[in-house]
């Protein structure tokens, strides 16, 4: 409000300048000095209210007069009020020095007390348990406190003391918490099932494979050599007549079992214990090689031959050659 | 107008419309519509129900009362009204009346309207407060602490406190309202906004003033919960002087 008065002033200063030379007492020269001393009264006024917003803390100190000096000088300008403008002026500055006032007077009321924030704090600090320092005892502590720092329990420890100025209701609490309690437990159980299946899975691949590998190598060679005791026995029982190799295969029984005797004979044949020859009769038989024969077979020329068998040829060489009994036993379970 | 003066009976109705016309500028929309019931209403609603349903719904009341306190700001009748007590409204008083006892004799809490205008209640402790702190050492909120040097200044300066006065206290006393504080956080925040809103303190603004000042008063929380005497006796201890200071606004 103050500023916009003065824009409104400035542009009539600079017009009624010329005015202003003009000091004698007619009747235009009167309200020109008017107008001038309306100025003045309302530059006036404005300081006045100016000096008693700015110097508020000042003037509330009751030992100066300040306030006083200020209102006799109003009461000096009012005398030469006489317009609208001025007395609004007058008001304004009547209202702030009411003010401040007010905020004496009730400090006089409350100055009787003697009551010092600035010793209550000081006071406080020390119940806080306020660790003041000596000279250049500083650290890394003292961090922004200039003289000691304040413990971290300090705020705490005043609260316990006040707790019983206050008949504050204690807040209601369920015991058994929020429901955030709950979801980490599930989390838990699922990892360690989780974890359970991959050891025991690890656990069960070598074992499996150390099996497998057993029976690929080992298994072979040890039907091999059953079958070629099988060979022998039934060779040295009755040394004279030939083995009919239907008759030594063919299990009745099976004929998955038939398939394997066939291939691990095939075995035998190959490494030269044993070998296959036509009877009279044109049907195949098979004999174990004699111990100085190995050699002389192993140089002479060898022959291949390839034998299949279905299901069907299997059935009609049992029922021809009526077998009842295999004569190769079946393996021992425990490979399987 | 003549079909309400019917439905309200004719005894009731003047007393139920000067009520609303006082409050309700001030209260909400939700407020202006709920009109005391009269006692004979109390009477015909509790006649229609059983007392297994009011007690339930006191019940209700009361556990809406103990969880709203837990941030300590006080309950207004129109919230009550709007999500607990609903249909039963005709027998709101008696409802308010059982809630009280059950306060009293379970609890040992107080349920007072500290605004009998806009009707919002607070809970206290109907307990005399220990004259020592008590031996379990249990963890005290440290905002107490900070209201308590609020409220004390505001006392001994007569009951009413230009702000100033106060944001200087504070700052001897390492709090800086325009700083985070480590324990209170935003401390003008704290003061101006939460402690007015829990009816501890008020915060007023100072007319005239530029550029803008407020001064602080006690609330109407503190002057139910707080002793002025006790307040004095601490400050007593802590000057080591007899407290004779402020009497006269006791």
């Amino acid at each position: 409000m103050r500023k916009s008065r003065r824009n409104e002033e400035a542009p009539r200063q600079n017009g009624s300048a010329d005015f202003e030379t003009n000091p004698v007492g007619l009747q235009d020269g009167h309200d020109d000095n008017d107008t001038g001393r309306r100025r003045e009264i309302r530059s006036k006024y404005r300081d006045l209210i100016n000096t008693v917003q700015q110097n508020r803390e000042d003037m509330l100190s009751p030992s100066t007069d300040k306030l006083t000096e200020v209102l006799e000088e109003a009461n000096k300008l009012f005398k030469d009020v006489r317009r609208a403008r001025e007395a609004a002026l007058d008001a304004q500055l009547l209202v702030v020095a009411t003010d401040l006032g007010k905020e004496k007077a009730s400090q006089l009321f409350s100055e009787g007390s003697a009551f010092d924030p600035t010793a209550f704090a000081e006071h406080l600090l020390s119940f806080m348990g306020l660790n003041r320092l000596e000279d250049g005892d500083g650290g890394p502590q003292n961090a922004g406190a200039a003289d000691g720092y304040l413990p971290r329990d300090a705020w705490h420890r005043l609260s316990r003391r006040v707790e019983c100025c206050f008949r504050t209701a204690p807040s209601f609490h369920y015991m058994m918490g929020s429901f955030h309690a709950e979801p980490p437990a599930p989390k838990q159980r699922t990892e360690r099932q989780r974890k359970a299946p991959t050891k025991e899975a690890k656990r069960i691949m070598p074992t499996q494979l150390k099996k497998m590998e057993e029976s690929h190598q080992e298994a072979t060679e040890k039907e091999v050599e059953r079958i070629l005791g099988y060979l022998k026995t039934y060779h040295q029982d009755d040394p004279t007549s030939p083995i009919s190799y239907y008759e030594f295969v063919v299990d009745p029984n099976s004929f998955a079992r038939t398939v394997e005797n066939i291939f691990h004979t095939s075995f035998l044949i190959r490494d030269g214990l044993a070998r296959m020859y036509l009877d009279s009769d044109k049907l195949p038989c098979i004999a174990p090689v004699e111990e100085g024969d190995v050699e002389a077979a192993s140089s002479s020329s060898r022959k291949q031959c390839i034998i299949s068998i279905s299901p069907k040829i299997w059935k009609e060489l049992i029922d021809t050659f009526e077998i009842k009994d295999s004569i190769i036993q079946p393996p021992e379970p425990h490979n399987e | 107008m003549t079909q309400r003066k019917r439905s309200f009976g004719s005894q009731s109705f003047s007393q139920n419309r000067r009520q609303p016309s006082s409050s309700g500028t001030q209260e909400d929309n939700e407020d202006s519509t709920f009109t005391q019931p009269s006692t004979s209403q109390v009477q015909r609603g509790l006649e229609k129900l059983t007392p297994a349903q009011v007690d339930q719904k006191t019940s209700e009341v009361i556990q809406y009362f103990l969880v709203k306190d837990q941030k300590k700001v006080p309950v207004r009748r129109a919230d009550l009204v709007k999500h607990v007590v609903k249909d039963y409204r005709n027998i709101y008083p008696e409802i308010i009346k059982r809630a009280a006892r059950t306060f009293e004799q379970v609890f040992g809490l107080k349920l007072v309207e500290i605004d009998p205008k806009n009707h919002t209640y607070i809970l206290i402790n109907n307990l005399e407060a220990a004259d020592k702190p008590s031996p379990v050492e249990c963890p005290a909120n440290p905002k107490l602490g900070l209201l308590f040097v609020i409220l004390g200044v505001t006392f001994m300066k007569g009951g009413v406190v230009r702000e100033n006065v106060i944001w200087n206290t504070l700052k001897k006393l390492r709090v800086d309202s325009g700083e985070k504080h480590e324990e209170f956080g935003d401390v003008k925040r704290l003061v101006t906004e939460e402690f007015v809103r829990q009816r501890y303190l008020e915060y007023v603004r100072i007319p005239h003033t530029e550029p803008m000042e407020h001064e602080f008063r006690w609330g109407q929380r503190a002057d139910m919960e707080v002793s002025k005497a006790k307040i004095l006796e601490f400050m007593g201890q802590l000057h080591e002087q007899e407290p004779q200071i402020g009497r006269c606004w006791l």
